[in-house]
């Protein structure tokens, strides 16, 4: 890793995953993570292949970022990813304000996760569906996928019809909270 | 039948690279076939030869344009074509034509292909064999009464499946009589618009079966005899993904019956070359004939390991009319072997397809780790294809060896580029019923609370990981020296003209 | 000067009285609201300690009506001045929204202006941090006239030094029109809105109803109106942001961009690009991988990301020297051109040609999108728009062909008819009047209808067409094109061409102005 480690004041992050675990950071580059008062190195290897992994407690992890966007990371852990939002201690303060004060968002919108053909709707407008059901078939890669809705609600609209071929990120239904 | 020196691999992916490597050590020449989809695939570095089907312009998928294929071999003059398995493997048509071209189809005959490959047939074969099935119709449902009746005399519950189906689609569980109705138009329609065919059959269900499987060698002699079983019961809406052999739920009592049960469904259909016969196992031992798929399987590394068998190598000296060397007596198993599958899928949301590049990809090769691949570094995993990337195969003397050097092998193996079915592998063989044998075909759904393999500590790992990379990145947004003085100077020229 | 004497007691006191108005209170009243203070937004922008304030105790002035209260407080709701971004001059005023809303009343505006002379004068380039509620009603009409006077410094400016706009807050009414006159308008998810009339009026008017964020949230500004070219989840990423988009500006339209040694090797491996368009004409590819394998090492900075996505523009370093990049997104709409798309590249590339920085175009557009609405809704004359901008643009401009180049499209995509001045093209190249599905229905209308199975022998006929006719090496014969290279040289070939034509200038003919088809 090529930095500098010029600044001596404390930098603090706090780092949000998906399941809003938070996680406090001090100076991230001096390589340690802090457990109870104890202060634990970290090293960071990477092999003559590039794979990059952090040696911790003598444990080997394999990184890596897969999309990064602003402060909005991606992060694989041995195959497992993890979404990492890393945020000064203000833009996290004005996180949780917003998220407090956050108006009840209407609508939901599903999208597809890749792109494909669809081969089904299993719902149906106005049908009132839960968190874990199937929403629709998706055909990608030859194999036919079922999307399944990450809330509870009601099927506000549906967008394409059988037969379509959607784009990745196209908004296939919209979920009224 | 003369002796075979080329053959056209009418597949790809890791079972042409697989036909490719066995062939070249029979000193047989391969030919592979170039599709569109993939111009530049791993697959196509390990033939002697490539055919180019990238300028066709043709509705057909390449692999399986039988009159172009079939065209192929002649216009090269090639001895033999090999299926692999999917595409043209279980297609009598294909399998005819080539008898009729006087070209050897490496597997069965076209009747054995055909009789096999419908369900209803199947059956009767096999009932006609004393074979044990699964009580059921003995024909298709002809209606919603007949329905009924079937329902009553096998017992509740019972499933539906479609007569030309599989992998899942046509299938319905019945539990209670007043749903039959329903769930057999269901499965109707389903069946109907999968394979254009709406005929349904009705079986007794079995609840918790394992899926157990026995590999079959028969030569044109009459010779047939069986390699042992592989259980394939650890499946995810009827996809397998990881595959063993031998089967801890056997004894050798058991494993000859089932053996001789798998060798007679052979018999009674004249078969020849290697196929699989497939059974599912109830919790007291009764097994039930499900149904014999006559290509090459997907997991017979497995049997490879445990045998010493090299069944594409047999499947080629079989079509060129050599007889089995080995009696049934001399097949021994010796250890265990453990088949991952690895495809580019995301585990965390569903199982859905990754699609991306392979940018590393890392194995650890051993004595006991085998690997079979159709990608290597720059693939690309498009919608085109199916996700599997690959193949570990992991020996060892004990079931309990076998799956702590897969686990070791596991955590060496790294790709990137996509996300892969690796850290559900892990979860699996980490799995305390696992490790203990307790399996069946509903392992996943019913004992599985996580679907992947974490440890403790990786959520913390990646948090950490994200606030370092941002504070560097922070560092060279507010460090980096811009050069503004540079952008001042200008020669005479530009400066004159400017000004201007 | 005796420092225990009454004057420097005096000029202490004020000091004091001044720092009593930026108490800790205020400030925490900001952050309460999920926002930073005018002040703090300014130290996280400026390098340390640089920052230089004008007109600190200024007050705000008396209307000449007794209509209201005006709260009584130093700098009346604006802090200006000058400091360093990167160690180069930079122009600054930053509204506080604490006082009196951050509305803009005589003295405010009277700041804004001084602040935007003096950058005018200088040339330097200037930013405008916005959180204020709009014109002072107390004021009347010196608050309407004080906009117009901000209006009319932001057009005098413009295209001789650079103009951000930071939407931090409200922008409403008037005040929208001043960040739409700049050249870029930075925004913060869910705290900074911009609408001509709010939703009260909206209510009032129409009985609709929508709330601040449907009518003028940042997401409305990326994805649909495009009015916002980039928005951040909070302000400290949304200034870093501004410090980025600057690093690529000269100060003014004399100088050239500055220069970033990147680190990137001038001949740094990029084979994959030879692998990168699909050997299928219709499957879709990613753009964005093409740049970042052609830029220098993570350098790009794009622009609009989310408004006519089939369109991607942004700026790139090649080797440490900035340049923009207008390129068609196959990925999107196939990468086609339409209104908003027109739209988006024709603004973009007037800024390059205004600050001197060179224009890279990737091109795979298969032609105009066809339809009612889009003519309907003037395709015709915003198409021409792009052209236009093309055409005029007198900086160096370079163009790679990856793929489609059919028809109008082609034209208008910087050819060398317009003034490219190096046109490469990979020999994937297709380029031809129209695409060979529709070529051939033309050509060989006669013999599909009578043909048996016309579907195929559309698709024969097609990829004939494509070989022979649609081929980059007839452009190439023809001069059409400079050259055909092999995509793994691109880099390398970029780099020398926009070496070349450093010293590049078109003496242009004398005239007011041209006048694009707005």
């Amino acid at each position: 890793m090529m930095f500098s480690k010029s600044k001596k004041n404390k930098q603090k992050f706090i780092a949000c995953t998906g399941n809003n675990k938070k996680y406090e950071f001090v100076n991230p580059k001096e390589l340690y993570i802090k457990q109870g008062k104890e202060n634990i190195p970290i090293e960071i290897v990477s092999d003559k292949q590039g794979f990059v992994y952090i040696i911790w407690k003598k444990k080997k992890y394999l990184v890596d970022i897969i999309e990064k966007n602003q402060n909005q990371y991606e992060i694989l852990v041995n195959g497992i990813s993890y979404p990492v939002s890393v945020e000064s201690p203000f833009s996290y303060k004005r996180r949780k304000y917003l998220a407090k004060n956050k108006e009840e968002s209407k609508i939901e919108q599903i999208q597809a996760p890749m792109s494909g053909k669809i081969i089904e709707f299993l719902v149906e407008e106005n049908q009132v569906i839960k968190e874990g059901e199937p929403l629709l078939i998706l055909e990608a890669m030859k194999m036919q996928n079922e999307i399944i809705s990450n809330i509870h609600g009601k099927i506000n609209k549906i967008n394409f019809h059988p037969e379509d071929t959607v784009m990745k990120d196209d908004v296939l239904i919209e979920v009224e909270k | 039948m003369k002796k075979i020196k080329s053959i056209l691999i009418a597949n790809r992916g890791e079972i042409a690279i697989r036909i490719s490597e066995t062939a070249k050590k029979m000193g047989i020449k391969t030919y592979g076939i170039k599709t569109s989809k993939e111009p530049s695939a791993f697959y196509l570095q390990f033939m002697d030869e490539i055919i180019d089907f990238t300028e066709i312009t043709n509705d057909i998928p390449e692999f399986l344009d039988i009159e172009r294929i079939i065209y192929c071999i002649k216009e090269y003059d090639i001895d033999a074509v090999h299926p692999g398995y999917g595409y043209l493997a279980e297609n009598p048509y294909f399998a005819q034509k080539c008898i009729d071209e006087k070209i050897t189809f490496i597997g069965p005959s076209p009747d054995s292909i055909y009789k096999l490959g419908n369900k209803t047939i199947a059956k009767q074969l096999a009932s006609n064999h004393n074979i044990p099935l699964l009580e059921g119709s003995s024909g298709n449902i002809r209606n919603t009464k007949h329905a009924k009746l079937l329902a009553q005399k096998i017992g509740l519950p019972v499933i539906i499946k479609a007569a030309s189906g599989g992998g899942g689609r046509g299938m319905r569980i019945v539990e209670n009589i007043e749903d039959i109705e329903k769930m057999l138009r269901l499965a109707q329609n389903e069946a109907e618009k999968a394979f254009a065919d709406p005929s349904v059959f009705m079986e007794k269900y079995v609840r918790n079966p394992r899926h157990i499987e026995f590999q079959i060698l028969a030569d044109h002699h009459g010779n047939i005899i069986h390699l042992g079983e592989r259980e394939c019961s650890i499946q995810r809406k009827h996809q397998k993904l990881i595959e063993e052999s031998p089967s801890i739920a056997l004894n050798d009592e058991l494993r000859t019956k089932m053996g001789e049960s798998a060798i007679n469904i052979a018999k009674a259909s004249n078969y020849r070359n290697a196929g699989t016969v497939e059974f599912l196992l109830d919790e007291s031992g009764n097994f039930y004939f499900m149904e014999m798929n006559t290509r090459i399987q997907v997991e017979h590394p497995v049997t490879e390991m445990v045998t010493g068998f090299d069944i594409v190598e047999w499947q080629i000296r079989i079509a060129q009319d050599e007889k089995l060397t080995v009696k049934q007596k001399d097949v021994k198993i010796n250890g265990w072997a453990i088949e991952c599958r690895i495809n580019a899928e995301d585990v965390q949301s569903g199982f859905t397809p990754y699609l991306g590049t392979i940018e590393k990809i890392y194995v650890a090769k051993g004595k006991n780790c085998r690997f079979d691949t159709g990608v290597t570094e720059g693939s690309n995993v498009t919608a085109n294809f199916d996700s599997m990337l690959a193949k570990l195969i992991c020996y060892g003397e004990t079931r309990e060896k076998a799956i702590s050097n897969s686990l070791l092998a596991l955590n060496k193996l790294q790709i990137q580029g996509v996300k892969t079915t690796i850290p559900f592998c892990k979860a699996v063989l980490n799995h305390p019923k696992f490790k203990k044998g307790d399996i069946s075909t509903s392992f996943i759904v019913k004992d599985m609370k996580q679907l992947y393999h974490q440890e403790q500590d990786e959520e913390m790992i990646a948090a950490f990981w994200a606030a370092l990379n941002y504070n560097v990145q922070l560092d060279i947004e507010n460090e980096t020296f811009v050069d503004y003085e540079k952008g001042k100077n200008m020669t005479p020229w530009l400066m004159n003209k400017r000004l201007k | 000067m005796d420092i225990n004497g009454k004057i420097y007691k005096d000029f202490l006191n004020r000091i004091e009285r001044f720092k009593v108005q930026n108490d800790p209170d205020k400030i925490k009243k900001q952050h309460a609201k999920g926002k930073l203070h005018a002040r703090e937004r300014i130290a996280l922008l400026f390098d340390k300690d640089s920052f230089e304030e004008l007109d600190a105790f200024v007050t705000s002035a008396t209307p000449d009506t007794g209509f209201g209260k005006i709260d009584e407080a130093f700098g009346d709701g604006v802090v200006i001045g000058h400091g360093r971004i990167n160690g180069r001059l930079v122009y600054i005023y930053s509204q506080d929204f604490n006082v009196m809303g951050g509305s803009l009343g005589t003295v405010h505006a009277k700041k804004i202006i001084k602040i935007q002379d003096l950058a005018l004068r200088v040339g330097a380039p200037i930013i405008g941090l916005i959180d204020s509620g709009g014109a002072r009603i107390q004021e009347g009409v010196a608050s309407l006239s004080g906009y117009a006077s901000i209006f009319h410094r932001n057009i005098q400016s413009s295209g001789v030094i650079p103009q951000i706009s930071v939407i931090l807050g409200p922008a409403a009414g008037g005040a929208v029109y001043s960040p739409a006159l700049t050249d870029f308008v930075f925004m913060a998810k869910k705290t900074s809105y911009m609408f001509v009339t709010g939703p009260n009026v909206v209510k009032e008017v129409l009985n609709e109803e929508v709330s601040f964020e449907e009518l003028g949230g940042a997401e409305v500004h990326a994805r649909k109106s495009g009015v916002a070219n980039f928005i951040y989840e909070d302000e400290e990423n949304a200034l870093l942001g501004v410090k980025k988009i600057l690093s690529f500006f000269p100060s003014n339209n004399l100088e050239n961009p500055p220069y970033i040694d990147t680190n990137t090797k001038r001949d740094k491996n990029i084979d994959k690009l030879r692998a990168i368009v699909p050997d299928d004409p219709n499957k879709p590819y990613d753009v964005k991988k093409v740049i970042e394998l052609i830029i220098d090492t993570e350098s790009f900075f794009e622009v609009s990301e989310h408004f006519a996505p089939n369109l991607v523009i942004g700026f790139a370093r090649l080797n440490g020297k900035a340049i923009g990049v207008v390129a068609n997104q196959p990925k999107v709409l196939a990468g086609v051109l339409d209104i908003n798309s027109s739209l988006k590249g024709a603004r973009f590339i007037r800024f390059c040609d205004s600050f001197n920085i060179p224009i890279l175009t990737l091109e795979d557009v298969p032609g105009f999108l066809p339809g009612l609405d889009q003519e309907h809704s003037g395709i015709i004359k915003h198409g021409a728009k792009l052209l236009f901008a093309y055409s005029e643009a007198s900086v160096p401009k370079i163009t790679v062909i990856m793929r489609k180049s059919y028809g109008g499209a082609f034209c208008v995509m910087n050819s060398k008819n317009i003034g490219g001045d190096y046109n490469f093209a990979w020999p994937t190249a297709e380029i031809a009047v129209m695409g060979p599905e529709g070529a051939v229905s033309i050509l060989y209308k006669k013999e599909l209808q009578n043909a048996e199975d016309p579907e195929k022998l559309k698709k024969e006929f097609a990829t004939r067409y494509r070989q022979e006719v649609a081929n980059p090496y007839i452009a190439d014969e023809k001069g059409y094109i400079d050259e055909v290279i092999d995509p793994a040289d691109t880099r390398k070939k970029l780099i020398t061409a926009f070496e070349t034509l450093e010293n590049k200038h078109v003496d242009q003919p004398a005239r007011k102005h041209g006048n694009i088809p707005l």
